[in-house]
């Protein structure tokens, strides 16, 4: 196996190091917003399921509620 | 145009737009990993650390032009009190303020073995330090104080100051005797960096421009459903 690829010459400490906590960081973001927006999805459709009868349907009736009625239900 | 403005619209697109720029990111992201680690040549000065440029450039640029939409929206905000707006710039600060994170950090380890130490005071750096606080200071100013009229105020305020030092920023290298290289590419000027570095560079700047795309999207669903959930409590 070539070493060099990951030693690059004694610089690939700072070269690894930086690509990886991009990496790690870019990670954390994309789990985090999105755990958080799956929550909130989940809490909405539970706060409108809760609803009396007729004021779900009007919350259904609303287009952005449709869409994260429609997008929850997919997941 | 006018649709742009309707929330629901903007809603139902940003629904679209993510699941398409979910499909392309990763094959991007591993074609400008591999073109940045691999298949991009060695600086003849700076040797194999020249590859930091493909993570700290974008992040750079990324945190940079953040503020400046953020700016904007802010003082369009100002002005004609836009509902819409407000979402766009609480969904961008976030992710511009980890940007400007990496960038610092990046060229820290970069500066390492390019300067031999990790920080210096010069102007560049601390111009960029001082953007981080001012990311801060917004994040915060929209977080904490409750009374809307004056959060648009605060947030409007801090974002022109914050306006001042991106324009220190870009001119630091030009205005002061600095450690950080004048910029190496233009939109006016010849661009110095060679064209087998310019592709890998390309290619990472697109990759985390898509990735920003899609955690700002996410974001902006985020801030939307939040106030759809204060309005169904108000039913």
């Amino acid at each position: 196996m070539n070493l060099e690829i990951f030693i690059m010459n004694g610089y690939g400490i700072y070269v690894w190091s930086s690509f990886a906590f991009t990496f790690f960081i870019c990670l954390f973001l994309y789990l985090k917003t999105k755990k958080t927006l799956k929550k909130l999805e989940k809490d909405f459709v539970k706060e409108a399921q809760n609803l009396p009868e007729k004021q779900f349907e009007d919350v259904k009736r609303q287009k952005i509620a449709k869409e994260i009625l429609i997008s929850q239900s997919r997941s | 145009m006018i649709k742009f403005l309707n929330p629901s619209y903007v809603f139902k697109l940003s629904g679209k737009l993510l699941n398409i720029f979910k499909t392309f990111l990763p094959p991007l992201v591993i074609v400008g990993l591999i073109f940045s680690l691999f298949l991009s040549p060695k600086d003849y000065i700076q040797g194999d650390s020249v590859r930091i440029m493909y993570v700290h450039v974008p992040s750079a640029w990324i945190s940079l032009i953040s503020f400046v939409a953020i700016s904007f929206f802010c003082i369009l905000n100002f002005l004609f009190k836009l509902k819409n707006v407000t979402l766009i710039y609480k969904s961008l600060a976030p992710i511009g303020l980890t940007f400007n994170i990496i960038a610092i950090i990046t060229g820290s380890l970069w500066g390492q073995p390019t300067w031999g130490t990790w920080w210096a005071w010069d102007a560049r750096l601390t111009s960029m330090l001082v953007l981080m606080f001012f990311y801060i200071a917004f994040i915060f100013s929209y977080k904490f104080i409750t009374n809307s009229e004056r959060s648009i105020k605060a947030c409007a305020f801090i974002s022109v100051l914050g306006l001042i030092n991106v324009i220190i920023i870009k001119y630091s290298v030009e205005w002061w005797s600095t450690l950080h290289q004048p910029s190496s590419i233009s939109l006016t000027n010849e661009t110095t960096v060679h064209f087998s570095m310019l592709v890998p560079l390309g290619l990472m700047v697109f990759a985390l421009f898509m990735y920003v795309a899609v955690i700002f999207l996410m974001k902006y669903r985020i801030e939307t459903i939040r106030i759809k959930k204060k309005s169904i409590k108000k039913i």
